[in-house]
């Protein structure tokens, strides 16, 4: 299992276009991949969810990867995080 | 020298960042258009370079590579391949829920497929051919006038040259030229061959070619339906494989011949002579049934023969008849068809008054009346085959009808005609009445019990859905297997592709449509529960029967935080069709300067089936 924390930088906060987005990004791997904030855990293949979520600018979000290709998709994910979010 | 597919899509592939950078690919007529996650490693330099590609812009977020007509959508399979990424149209969608389907499934839609663009030349067929053939009876100088031989020819023309209609139709459900799968379909019915209808045990076909064990002879396919789908399934499999093979400069020519020939001969030397062994296997099936087992055969033939009539069989039943007359006896088998067919009748005027759907109604209406007159192509292709459920009731009601036949020793003077007409040629004309309420009415009455119209099958958009208790009558705007969404919005529905965001036009957060609002109101477009609310009070997420909707209320509203919108629902709610979401001020939408169409996406669209947006 992999994961890592990331506070959020995007003005608008995680919502539909970066959610979205971030789907697309989540379905290329094998592995579960979660988004956490603070006591809340969804499936990040989920857009529901993670609008669910109702992350803002500022605030940290914990991805945990865990399958196969967690190594590779922890750190893509990761750099999709920086590069987008 | 022809370009290289592969190499052209894999250059493009490897100076666009790879398939992982790419959201959607979609191709025109001469550009493959592309939208990309991350433009920065997009290489336009080397990617005017590449062999193939003549240009290439940037428009509407999209990246368009000009790549010419005809060879833009080979680029673009290989590149698909090449990338892994899926096709984003809704042709492909459709196309992938089709692909799910079990096979059995697929097979049994097929000839329905085949059959819906061509019934109103059948239906038309088929009422003229019963009420000519039926007048023939009532009044024999007409049978045997001028007027009868003109009338008669055209009331059967669609019905004797069927597998032209039926090869073109085919053509466009797999993918064939048309006017190749017309060619099939019209030599199958080449005036140089001896009508199918004419064969009979003394009058056969000349054998033309003889190759070891495969002959070529020399009969056509009149009325015959599976053949001739078989014929075309064959040949359209054919040209598009050539199209992807033979080398473009010498395609237009070689492929339509290879094509044409190779099906002709396939056709004639193994489809057609299959078809005709099994045709007589089921010929000498059925009279062995009828003649020797008294009232167990008349229940089985009652139950197989609309099956016959699917296959084209049907046509020669004529000899089984002819022989039972000429042998002195009565003709026990026309009472057995009269109840198939009157079966047949019941299941689709079941279906005619339980459908809402008005286009199936304006089918079934006349298909039934050309059924009850004994015609019953109409009603067993167009409607009870296609569902399924009313054909299957109409084999019960046809068997039942049948053995009720057998048993009362109804028989009939002569051939020809079923259904209503036959009261012209049947021993006992009361008998035959209770033998026609019989398999009509239990048809009617199983067929009302076990078929249920399917909403998302054919539903015209424009068609109202009443619900009982408070009626939401908007249209639908998206169908798929799991239920309707209906539109949340009043005003204009535009498509998900024309919705001035990128993200949402490219179907990133699923297929949908777009809505310009007439009014500030959202309602909820189904009864389901809500999933999300955002902050910003602009979008909510709903859920309902495994739909996952978005409703989303302008472009880049979000920014609004919240000012001139008002979310009445919050997360966890159930709601009902009809129910007030969102408040929102267009007015405010519009002095902020953002554009007011309202989003309505299946976020999960990729995991629905036969999703239908518009």
């Amino acid at each position: 299992m992999k994961s890592f924390e990331y506070t959020v930088q995007d003005p608008i906060g995680i919502h539909a276009r970066p959610a979205g987005l971030l789907v697309k990004e989540v379905k290329k791997y094998a592995s579960t991949i979660t988004l956490s904030k603070g006591e809340k855990s969804v499936n990040a293949l989920k857009l529901m969810a993670i609008m669910g979520l109702g992350i803002k600018q500022g605030e940290t979000v914990k991805i945990t990867v865990e399958g196969d290709d967690e190594e590779k998709a922890a750190a893509e994910i990761e750099a999709f995080f920086k590069a987008n979010l | 020298m022809a370009l290289d597919y592969r190499k052209c899509a894999e250059q493009i592939s490897a100076n666009i960042g790879g398939g992982a950078n790419v959201v959607s690919a979609a191709h025109c007529a001469t550009r493959l258009r592309l939208v990309i996650a991350d433009n920065s490693k997009i290489n336009k330099k080397a990617l005017e370079d590449v062999e193939g590609v003549k240009g290439m812009f940037e428009s509407n977020g999209q990246l368009q590579l000009i790549i010419g007509t005809g060879t833009v959508n080979k680029v673009y399979d290989e590149f698909l391949a090449v990338t892994g990424v899926s096709a984003a149209t809704k042709d492909d969608v459709k196309k992938a829920a089709a692909s799910q389907m079990p096979l059995w499934k697929k097979i049994l839609k097929t000839p329905g497929d085949v059959f819906v663009p061509i019934l109103p030349a059948i239906v038309a067929s088929g009422l003229m051919m019963g009420l000519v053939e039926a007048l023939a009876k009532v009044i024999p100088s007409f049978g045997a006038s001028g007027w009868f031989q003109f009338l008669d020819l055209v009331a059967n023309t669609a019905f004797a040259l069927l597998p032209v209609l039926v090869a073109i139709s085919s053509a466009r459900v797999f993918g064939g030229n048309i006017f190749l799968g017309a060619v099939i379909g019209i030599m199958m019915v080449h005036p140089a061959l001896m009508n199918a209808w004419t064969v009979t045990p003394t009058n056969q076909p000349e054998v033309w070619v003889t190759l070891g064990f495969l002959k070529i002879s020399a009969v056509g396919y009149q009325g015959h339906v599976i053949p001739v789908i078989l014929a075309v399934l064959l040949m359209s499999t054919l040209e598009k494989w050539l199209h992807k093979h033979v080398p473009e400069m010498i395609d237009l020519f070689v492929t339509p011949l290879v094509t044409v020939l190779t099906t002709a001969f396939a056709t004639f030397m193994i489809i057609g002579p299959v078809f005709s062994v099994l045709e007589n296997w089921v010929l000498a099936g059925a009279q062995w049934l009828v003649t020797s087992t008294g009232g167990i055969g008349a229940l089985l033939m009652g139950a197989l023969y609309p099956f016959t009539v699917v296959m084209g069989l049907h046509h020669m039943y004529n000899v089984i008849e002819a022989g039972m007359l000429a042998s002195g006896g009565l003709n026990i088998w026309m009472p057995i068809a009269s109840a198939a067919n009157f079966a047949q009748f019941g299941a689709c005027i079941a279906v005619a008054v339980k459908c809402r759907n008005a286009k199936l109604k304006s089918v079934a209406f006349p298909s039934s009346l050309s059924a009850a007159l004994g015609i019953t192509e109409p009603a067993i292709f167009g409607v009870n085959f296609r569902f399924m459920k009313p054909f299957i009731a109409g084999v019960i009601g046809g068997a039942v009808g049948s053995l009720f036949g057998a048993i009362t020793s109804l028989g009939a003077t002569a051939y020809g005609v079923t259904g209503i007409p036959g009261y012209l040629i049947i021993n006992n004309k009361l008998v035959y009445t209770v033998l026609l309420l019989i398999s009509g009415g239990i048809a009617f009455a199983v067929a009302t019990v076990i078929w249920k119209e399917e909403k998302a099958e054919d539903a015209p958009a424009e068609e109202p859905k009443k619900v009982e208790a408070a009626p939401f009558d908007a249209p639908a705007v998206i169908k798929c297997k799991n239920g309707v969404v209906k539109q949340p919005v009043k005003g204009t529905v535009v498509k998900r592709e024309d919705i001035p965001d990128e993200t949402f036009a490219a179907g990133t957060l699923g297929d949908g449509v777009g809505i310009k609002p007439v009014e500030g109101l959202v309602v909820s477009p189904f009864d389901g529960v809500v999933s999300s609310v955002a902050d910003s009070k602009h979008a909510v997420g709903l859920e309902a029967n495994g739909m996952e909707l978005l409703i989303h209320v302008g472009v880049d509203t979000v920014n609004m935080k919240g000012d001139g919108f008002d979310c009445l629902v919050s997360e966890g709610d159930s709601v009902k069709a009809g129910q007030p979401i969102i408040r929102f001020d267009m007015a405010k939408i519009e002095k902020a300067g953002y554009n007011n169409t309202v989003a309505v996406l299946l976020t999960n669209s990729e995991d629905l089936e036969e999703v239908v947006c518009g």
